[in-house]
């Protein structure tokens, strides 16, 4: 428990965890607005096709923000201070204290669960309102099934993003792969057009636990291929994969190489 | 000192070249761009392939990878600017070179040198490849076209490799400058080009993309390819010189 005091404490000193907070919060409501303002007028009169995922594409989009913050909690252990300072390392600090590499690591991922559930909950609470205060009574109603998946999805792309620096150490990489990955330009959605396998990827499968438009195959981002649950089955087995091997490396690795 | 103007230009960009090439994680970004950008060029072949033969011209799919092939180079310019600022490699160089603007300018000139081959040699590749794959079944297209496409593609990519440098120059933090260039360049951009269509084409990605992207007829308000790398450069330069003006007025 200490250590987890501990984790939340290191998380929340970091400057850029602010900027994480704040897109996670507010990137969802801002693309959610727009994408409403976008097809208000036919939401309105009743034609819009899209009507079902309406807010949904803004919190598929912010999940930006946990990615930031799965990398953050990682690479700032990481960072090499100035050679002023000592040209240390914070994990060096941080494994003297909690020798326990599993207790670490423990501290670590629930604390950056923790955040990201919080994260995810103000966002669905902010981009529901302003879908109720844009669209009056034409707004859907958010379905308690989906809004849990877009927790879990949240929750699992953080914990991908953690586990997936954890392996590299640094955290360029990771943020680049994973930031496009969430974006309109996936490379999953492009790889899900050459094969099928592709709609096994985290990213893709977890996105099936909210957004579900048509069993047509149109080659966007918003196809189904999976149930909700299976889409989170496959999402978590993901995490536990990336888990279990950055356990081992973290568990086996010489800190100071 | 008594060194000669010419001799100091030369002498600063040999050190700013000499420490661009010793930083391994560019030579890794430049390795990971080529080899990603070739597996993008098979998926966006394969996909032209399975679509309608002869509808698509070589040069749109071996340049669709271009998209994804952008966050390579922006990279590389934040990680030339930023490296200076982690373990404080800045105290030393500013004490070795104490013309602050001319350091600063000669490594946006080194980093152009490194980047104008790199980005002529992965987007040709990714050209090269699908061509190889869809001789049979695309349009044939002059060699001149092809040229001027490349030259257009090496450009947008450089101008977006130095426009990250400034940045990271101004905001001194690689991951800051990353979550903000790709934030831009993959989320805000592809999002608000519609509610903002009037105006996007002044955009730096926007305008750089009409300097690669070969013009159709059934898009309004395209600029030209001149037009835009004007604009591309426009944005690069005022990113450059606010860089500048900053870092001769802060405290390294």
């Amino acid at each position: 428990m200490r250590a987890f005091n501990a984790e939340l404490s290191k998380l929340f000193s970091l400057p850029s965890i602010w900027l994480a907070f704040l897109i996670g919060a507010f990137a969802p409501v801002v693309f959610a607005t727009l994408d409403i303002i976008a097809q208000k007028e036919e939401i309105i009169a009743g034609v819009s096709s899209r009507l079902s995922q309406v807010g949904y594409t803004g919190l598929a989009f912010g999940v930006q923000g946990v990615i930031i913050l799965g990398v953050l909690a990682v690479s700032s252990e990481y960072l090499t201070e100035s050679s002023e300072s000592g040209g240390g390392q914070q994990i060096t600090t941080s494994l003297t204290i909690v020798s326990s590499r599993l207790h670490f690591l423990l501290a670590k991922v629930s604390a950056v669960t923790v955040i990201s559930i919080l994260l995810c909950i103000v966002a669905i609470m902010t981009t529901v309102s302003v879908t109720h205060l844009i669209l009056g009574e034409y707004a859907p109603a958010f379905e308690w099934s989906r809004l849990i998946g877009v927790v879990c999805y949240w929750t699992f792309t953080a914990l991908l993003a953690l586990g997936f620096t954890l392996l590299t150490k640094n955290g360029i990489i990771p943020l680049a792969v994973l930031m496009i990955n969430s974006s309109v330009v996936s490379f999953s959605v492009l790889f899900s057009r050459v094969t099928k396998l592709a709609f096994y990827l985290p990213d893709r499968a977890g996105i099936d636990m909210f957004m579900f438009t048509s069993d047509t195959f149109s080659g966007s981002i918003f196809d189904r291929f999976h149930t909700p649950f299976t889409g989170g089955l496959v999402m978590f087995a993901w995490v536990v994969v990336i888990f279990i091997v950055a356990a081992i490396v973290f568990y086996r690795r010489d800190i100071a190489s | 000192m008594s060194v000669s103007s010419s001799r100091k230009i030369t002498q600063i960009l040999g050190a700013e070249l000499d420490k661009l090439v010793t930083l391994p994680l560019i030579w890794l970004t430049l390795i990971g761009t080529f080899i990603l950008n070739l597996a993008l060029s098979a998926a966006f072949t394969s996909v032209g392939l399975q679509g309608v033969a002869g509808a698509q011209s070589i040069l749109n799919i071996g340049l669709a990878s271009m998209g994804y092939l952008q966050a390579g180079f922006i990279i590389l310019g934040i990680l030339a600017t930023c490296s200076e600022y982690t373990g404080g490699q800045i105290q030393t160089t500013l004490t070795a070179i104490p013309w602050r603007g001319f350091q600063l300018s000669t490594k946006y000139l080194a980093l152009a040198i490194i980047t104008i081959p790199a980005a002529l040699i992965i987007a040709a590749s990714g050209v090269l490849y699908t061509f190889i794959m869809m001789r049979d079944t695309a349009v044939v297209i002059e060699i001149d076209t092809m040229i001027k496409t490349l030259v257009g593609a090496t450009g947008y990519l450089t101008l977006t490799t130095l426009l990250s440098a400034g940045i990271g120059a101004i905001l001194r933090r690689t991951t800051p400058a990353l979550i903000v260039l790709l934030g831009y360049y993959f989320i805000v951009s592809p999002l608000t080009r519609v509610p903002l269509s009037s105006i996007k084409n002044y955009f730096p990605d926007t305008a750089g993309y009409y300097m690669y992207m070969p013009s159709s007829t059934n898009e309004i308000n395209v600029l030209t390819p001149m037009q835009g790398t004007g604009i591309l450069m426009l944005w690069t330069l005022i990113f450059i010189t606010v860089a500048i003006v900053f870092y001769r007025k802060r405290d390294a």
